[in-house]
């Protein structure tokens, strides 16, 4: 199979709920292998979107494809071929992990127990407990078993780090990567930034019901706001630079000035020229202020 | 008791099950046990025949006659309190089925395997009707066996008629509430509406006997098909237990679509 194979295809996907937005307008396009991220504050439509994927609610407007299926038509070989972890994840509590994921394995037509066992162990799953005494992380352990149990061509997980110490959360990495590795695609909505950076590929963001943007990790950060130190000989005026294009945020303090750059460097770099330049100091963007730039400021800096 | 819905299902209803088949059974001991004190009180029947006929027909009792055993047992039994428990069980059933589970999250995390919606749907329906009908069976049984034991003359087999009866009614309510949850996952207003239209509808056939106005409504009432034939007496009446059985295919047949269109909440 090609890596080019298209997973998860949605066009102009829109729900409302009632008059209220859920989603508008979502073009999405998920590749096979790909780890994609979906990033949004609560309510921005994340989950709007994987409920409609998997058919639990239905699109106002617009088509997806999930395997090149339907979402309406074939939503059952697409959970077949899915696995999924919910975000407010709801077990039978009186049943014991081994049960529950015995019952599960049952409604799939069997598991290759072996793997599942094998999971169990990594995640340090007590499964003859009653789910109805476990912590919230270790009902996120058992989710995650389930979600991963049949080795399923995709994942799609709703905030899958949700009440993971530490440990767990990087068992969990290592296994996304290792499904990466297999060629299988995940699909995942978080909005803890440094996991989306550590384990994605690309990056869709979504902001009050609409797709602000799909990038790869990379394009994003380079054409996205960065803070930049500028140290020079003797003092600047500051009015030089209040009118140099994609500079916001500036403040000259003698010889030091700082500002942060929306895209490309070069104006700036222009500018600065005119003066004696002793250093330049440009902080990487971490994904938590790109994001926040996205969501104060809409589609204004998207290229 | 894993390897399906149906099965899952039955077993999460098996504490449920239990304990309402020992309360069952155990009010059908009792009143057989107290049947031959009651029997040779000829005062209380004296008391009961002079009941106005307005108060008898407000119970649902027609010819009350302590002095057999079918007056008594139909009257005590199955005039109010067998189809009461029968309803209270179903309705709620019939509420947390679908609406219930709905709102605790487990339907919708059920839904994420590869299940079709008709086929839980169906399953859940199905431990409906065996649960219903196990209950009205182990009620059937105790009662039975007390009857045999302390020699009282009544037909077993009459007994059974009347009990499906009851079974027939509760399953027309909890049949809607069913529907209700598929169409609305809420379960409160799930409840509130099978059990209300169970109380106005118990009034339509109660009042019909006695307001000439309602008289030509009854037939409206499912209480008036489960009451009218007097099974116990003189068995069911096909007609009327195919009004109660048909609706509650009807409201099986609906529920099916219901939720089958509807978004779900997970």
């Amino acid at each position: 199979m090609s890596n080019s194979e298209t997973i998860i295809n949605t066009t102009k996907l829109t729900k409302y709920y009632g008059k209220q937005l859920g989603i508008e307008d979502v073009d999405l396009e998920v590749k096979r292998g790909e780890v994609f991220g979906y990033l949004g504050a609560n309510g921005a439509g994340k989950t709007t979107t994987i409920r409609t994927l998997l058919d639990f609610i239905r699109p106002t407007s617009g088509l997806a494809t999930v395997f090149d299926l339907d979402i309406r038509q074939s939503s059952v070989d697409i959970h077949r071929r899915t696995g999924y972890l919910n975000g407010e994840l709801a077990l039978w509590e009186n049943m014991t992990g081994e049960d529950l994921l015995k019952y599960l394995g049952n409604l799939r037509g069997g598991l290759d127990w072996k793997y599942v066992r094998e999971l169990a162990a990594r995640f340090e799953c007590d499964l003859p407990r009653r789910i109805q005494g476990l912590s919230m992380g270790n009902k996120q352990k058992l989710g995650l078993l389930q979600a991963f149990m049949h080795k399923p061509e995709l994942l799609i997980l709703d905030e899958p780090t949700n009440g993971l110490d530490p440990l767990m959360q990087h068992q969990f990495y290592d296994l996304l990567s290792e499904t990466k590795k297999e060629g299988r695609t995940v699909f995942l909505s978080s909005h803890i930034l440094p996991e989306v950076e550590k384990v994605c590929d690309r990056v869709g963001i979504i902001r009050q019901g609409k797709l602000v943007t799909v990038e790869t990790i990379e394009t994003l950060k380079s054409h996205s706001v960065r803070k930049l130190e500028i140290h020079f000989a003797g003092t600047v005026p500051r009015d030089k630079f209040s009118n140099v294009p994609g500079v916001r945020d500036i403040v000259v303090q003698d010889n030091l000035l700082t500002c942060t750059v929306v895209g490309s460097l070069d104006a700036l770099v222009k500018a600065a020229a005119q003066f004696e330049v002793v250093n330049i100091v440009s902080h990487e963007p971490t994904l938590e202020e790109i994001f926040l730039t996205y969501y104060n400021e809409g589609k204004k800096y998207v290229k | 008791m894993l390897s399906n819905i149906f099965l899952k299902s039955l077993r999460d209803q098996r504490k449920s099950l239990l304990y309402w088949g020992i309360g069952l059974i155990a009010m059908a001991v009792i009143m057989a046990f107290v049947y031959p004190t009651i029997k040779n009180m000829p005062s209380i029947n004296q008391y009961l025949s002079e009941l106005p006929e307005s108060v008898k027909e407000m119970f649902g009792l027609g010819i009350i006659d302590y002095g057999t055993p079918t007056g008594y047992f139909g009257t005590e039994l199955f005039s109010f309190m067998v189809p009461l428990l029968l309803l209270v069980f179903g309705i709620g059933f019939g509420a947390n089925a679908i609406a219930g589970d709905e709102e605790k999250g487990t339907l919708g995390f059920l839904l994420t395997n590869p299940v079709p919606r008709w086929r839980v749907v169906m399953d859940k329906f199905g431990v409906l009707i065996i649960s219903m009908i196990l209950l009205g069976f182990l009620f059937w049984a105790g009662l039975a066996i007390c009857i045999m034991g302390l020699g009282i003359d009544l037909s077993l087999s009459k007994l059974a008629e009347a009990t499906l009866g009851a079974v027939a009614l509760a399953l027309v309510f909890s049949a809607l509430s069913f529907l209700v949850g598929c169409i609305k996952g809420n379960k409160g207003m799930t409840m509130g509406i099978a059990s209300g239209l169970a109380v106005l509808t118990y009034l339509l056939n109660t009042l019909g006997g006695m307001v000439s106005g309602l008289k030509d409504y009854r037939f409206l009432s499912p209480f008036y098909h489960y009451m009218e034939p007097n099974a116990l007496a003189n068995g069911l009446s096909l007609a009327h237990i195919l009004v109660l059985l048909g609706l509650v295919i009807v409201f099986f047949a609906f529920s099916i679509p219901a939720f089958i269109r509807r978004d779900i909440s997970i």
